[in-house]
C-alpha cells in the first residue's frame, strides 16, 4: 500500500471509531442521536439510489417500494405477530430483494425516463394496493408495537452498523470487475454489451443490491417513527429525498452521499418550522447547485484538485505493477451534463 | 468449413421499417473482406445484426458453423467478434485504458491484472499508450477511432467489424490505419470486415470486396472486379456521375 492510501485508511478508520464512540460522552443528547440516526438513514438512501443512476444509469423514481415494503413487514411482523423488529426488518429486505428480481423483468425493458416512470408507477400502485389491503388495516395506517422499544441510542448503532455495510458493499461492488462493466454501461450501454458486459445480470445485481439495503434502511425508519400509512410509506418524496442527497454531494461518487445527508438533514430539520415553505426552499437550493456546482459538492472538489478520497478508477500501472498514478481530469471533457 | 462469418438469407430492421432484405454472404477465414455501398443502404445495420444489437427477422448468422442470431451481444464478443462503431462511441467518463480493460475483462474473460497486460498491447497497437490515463472524452477524432480499434482488440476477436475507421481522416490519418489494419491480418491472423467509403483504400487492402445495394448483396468478389463492373458503377458511382454532370 502506498503512503497515501495509508493515511487514507487511518483517517477512515479513525472516523468510524469516533463515530461508534462520541454517542458515549455524556454531552449527547437524544436529539443528537436523532439527527445522527437519520444521517445515517438518508446516506444509506443515497448511496443505494446512487449505485443505480449514478453508476448504472438506472435512474429509479421507486425506491419508496423496498422503502414501504420493508416499513409495513415491520409493522405487520410487531403488531401482528408480536415478533422482534429485526425479524420484520430482514424479513421486509428479504421480500424487496425478490420483488427486485420479479420487477426486473419487466423493467429492464425500458430505459432512461421510462424505466423512472415505471418504477414510479410500480410505487404508486403499491400504494392503493396497501389502502385497500383490510390486512394492514387499509389507509387508516399501522402503529408499530414493540416491547421493549429500541431506544434512539440503539437505532443508531443500527442504522451507523448500517451505512458503514452500505458503503464497503458500494467499494467493493464498484471495485469488482461488475463494478468495471456498471461504468461502461452508464456511458453508453450499447457500446458496453458490444465489448461483452453482460447487462440484465449486472442491473439485476445492482437493484437488488439497491432493494435489500434500501428495505434495511426503510424498516429502520419506520422502527423509529412508530407508524406506518400507504400515502407517505410509497410516496415519491423518499426519492426526491435521495435524489436531492445525491445531487448535492456529487452523483457517480461514491463519498458524495455523506455531505448530501448531512446537508439534507440539518436543512430539513431548520426549515421544519417554516411548514409549506420547505420544499420550496429545498427546491431552489437543489436548483442553486446544480447551476453552481454541476458534479455537486464532493464531485467538483474531486475535480478541481484530481483527487478521489475513494477511488473506483483503474489504472495500468496500478494492475501491471502497483504504485499509483494520476488521472488527468484537467483535460478531460464531461458528458454527464450535456448528455 | 470455409467460412468464418455467414449470412443466410437474413432480413433486419429496426422496428418496422426493413432494412436488409435477403442479404447473403461468407467472410472467409483470414481474410480481409471489404464492404461499400451509398448511404443507407444497410452496411451498419449489417454489423449491428452480426453483433446482435438487433434480431434478424428471418434468415440466420453463422459464426464459426454456429447460428448466432438469437445469442445475446455479450455471448457473441465471448464468441469472438469485436466490433468498432462508425461515430465512436467509447465510454466518455472512463480513461482510455479502462475503456480497453472493460473489454479484456468482460469482453476475453480474463482477469482485471491478466486484462491489464491484454489492453497495453492494445493501446501498443493502435499508438495509445502515452495517452493511457487521459479521460476518453478529451480525445481527438483520430483518437476515438484508434480507441475504437483499440476496445475491439481487448475482446480478442476472431473477426473484426471496422465500421469506416478512415473516414473523416486527413491522408496520412488514413495511411496509418490502412497500416494498422493490414498488420491485424498477417500479424494477428485476424479474418476482417471492413465498411469503408473511401474507395482507393478499398481495392488496395481488401482480399474480397462487397457492395450491398438496398439492403441486398449486389455483388461480391474480387476487389478490382467489383469496382469495375457496371453494376457497382450504376448503384454506387452514377448517381454522383450524373450530380456532376447536371451540375
Amino acid at each position: 500500500m502506498s503512503k497515501s492510501s495509508k493515511i487514507r485508511v487511518v483517517v477512515i478508520l479513525a472516523v468510524v471509531i469516533a463515530l461508534y464512540v462520541i454517542p458515549q460522552s455524556p454531552l449527547t443528547t437524544d436529539n443528537t442521536m436523532r439527527i445522527g440516526l437519520l444521517i445515517a438513514l438518508y446516506c444509506t438512501l443515497g448511496l443505494m439510489w446512487n449505485l443505480m443512476a449514478g453508476y448504472t444509469g438506472m435512474v429509479s423514481l421507486g425506491q419508496q417500494i423496498f422503502i414501504g415494503i420493508a416499513g409495513y413487514n415491520v409493522a405487520v411482523f410487531a403488531t401482528t405477530f408480536g415478533l422482534p423488529f429485526w425479524a420484520g426488518m430482514f424479513c421486509g429486505a428479504g421480500i424487496s430483494v425478490l420483488l427486485s428480481v420479479a420487477l426486473s423483468f419487466l423493467l429492464f425493458r425500458m430505459k432512461g425516463m421510462y424505466f423512472a416512470i415505471a418504477t414510479w408507477i410500480t410505487s404508486e400502485a403499491l400504494k392503493i394496493i396497501f389502502t385497500s389491503w383490510e390486512f394492514v388495516n387499509m389507509g387508516g395506517g399501522m402503529t408499530i408495537k414493540l416491547r421493549p422499544y429500541p431506544d434512539v441510542f440503539e437505532l443508531y448503532y443500527i442504522s451507523l452498523t448500517l451505512v458503514i455495510g452500505a458503503f464497503l458493499v458500494v467499494f467493493f461492488v464498484l471495485n469488482s470487475r461488475i463494478g468495471l462493466g456498471l461504468k461502461a454501461m452508464r456511458d453508453d450501454d450499447d457500446a458496453s454489451a458490444a465489448m461483452g458486459v453482460n447487462i440484465f445480470r449486472a442491473k439485476l445485481l445492482c437493484f437488488m443490491i439497491s432493494g435489500f439495503v434500501t428495505g434495511l434502511c426503510g424498516a429502520l425508519f419506520y422502527i423509529n417513527q412508530g407508524s406506518i400509512f400507504p400515502g407517505p410509506g410509497f410516496g415519491i418524496s423518499w426519492t426526491v429525498a435521495a435524489v436531492f442527497i445525491v445531487i448535492i454531494g456529487g452523483i457517480g461518487t461514491i463519498t458524495g452521499p455523506i455531505v448530501g445527508a448531512i446537508i439534507y438533514v440539518f436543512l430539513s430539520e431548520f426549515l421544519s418550522q417554516y411548514q409549506g415553505y420547505s420544499m420550496i426552499i429545498l427546491g431552489v437550493i437543489a436548483i442553486a447547485v446544480i447551476l453552481g456546482l454541476p458534479y455537486g459538492i464532493v464531485g467538483t472538489i474531486e475535480r478541481k484538485f484530481g483527487f478521489e478520497v475513494l477511488s473506483t478508477r483503474r489504472t495500468m500501472k496500478n494492475l501491471l505493477s502497483g504504485g499509483r498514478a494520476n488521472v488527468d481530469y484537467s483535460r478531460g471533457r464531461d458528458l454527464r451534463v450535456s448528455k | 468449413m470455409a467460412a468464418l462469418l455467414r449470412f443466410e438469407h437474413v432480413d433486419a430492421g429496426y422496428g418496422n421499417v426493413r432494412i436488409l432484405e435477403d442479404l447473403s454472404f461468407e467472410a472467409e477465414y483470414g481474410q480481409i473482406l471489404g464492404v461499400i455501398g451509398p448511404n443507407g443502404c444497410g452496411k451498419t445495420t449489417m454489423f449491428n445484426a452480426c453483433i446482435g444489437h438487433i434480431t434478424p427477422t428471418s434468415g440466420h448468422i453463422l459464426f464459426d458453423g454456429k447460428d448466432i442470431s438469437k445469442f445475446s451481444p455479450a455471448k457473441r464478443v465471448h464468441m469472438g467478434i469485436g466490433r468498432t462503431y462508425q461515430v465512436p462511441r467509447p465510454f466518455e467518463n472512463m480513461s482510455v485504458f479502462e475503456n480497453v480493460l472493460v473489454s479484456a475483462v468482460h469482453g476475453a474473460g480474463h482477469t482485471e491484472r491478466q486484462g491489464a497486460r491484454i489492453a497495453e498491447e492494445a493501446l501498443g497497437i493502435t499508438g495509445l499508450t502515452e495517452k493511457a490515463e487521459l479521460i476518453a472524452g478529451s480525445l481527438t477524432l483520430l483518437d476515438r477511432k484508434r480507441l475504437e480499434i483499440a476496445r475491439a482488440l481487448g475482446t480478442e476477436p476472431k473477426l473484426l467489424l471496422l465500421d469506416e475507421v478512415a473516414a473523416g481522416l486527413i491522408e496520412t490519418e488514413i495511411k496509418d490505419i490502412m497500416k494498422l489494419v493490414a498488420d491485424l491480418k498477417s500479424k494477428r491472423g485476424l479474418t476482417i470486415v471492413w465498411i469503408e467509403h473511401v474507395i482507393e483504400t478499398m481495392v488496395g487492402a481488401t482480399d474480397a470486396l462487397m457492395c450491398i445495394s438496398e439492403g441486398h448483396e449486389l455483388l461480391i468478389g474480387d476487389p478490382r472486379a467489383v469496382m469495375d463492373s457496371r453494376e457497382v458503377e450504376e448503384v454506387y458511382l452514377g448517381a454522383s456521375d450524373e450530380e456532376v454532370n447536371a451540375a
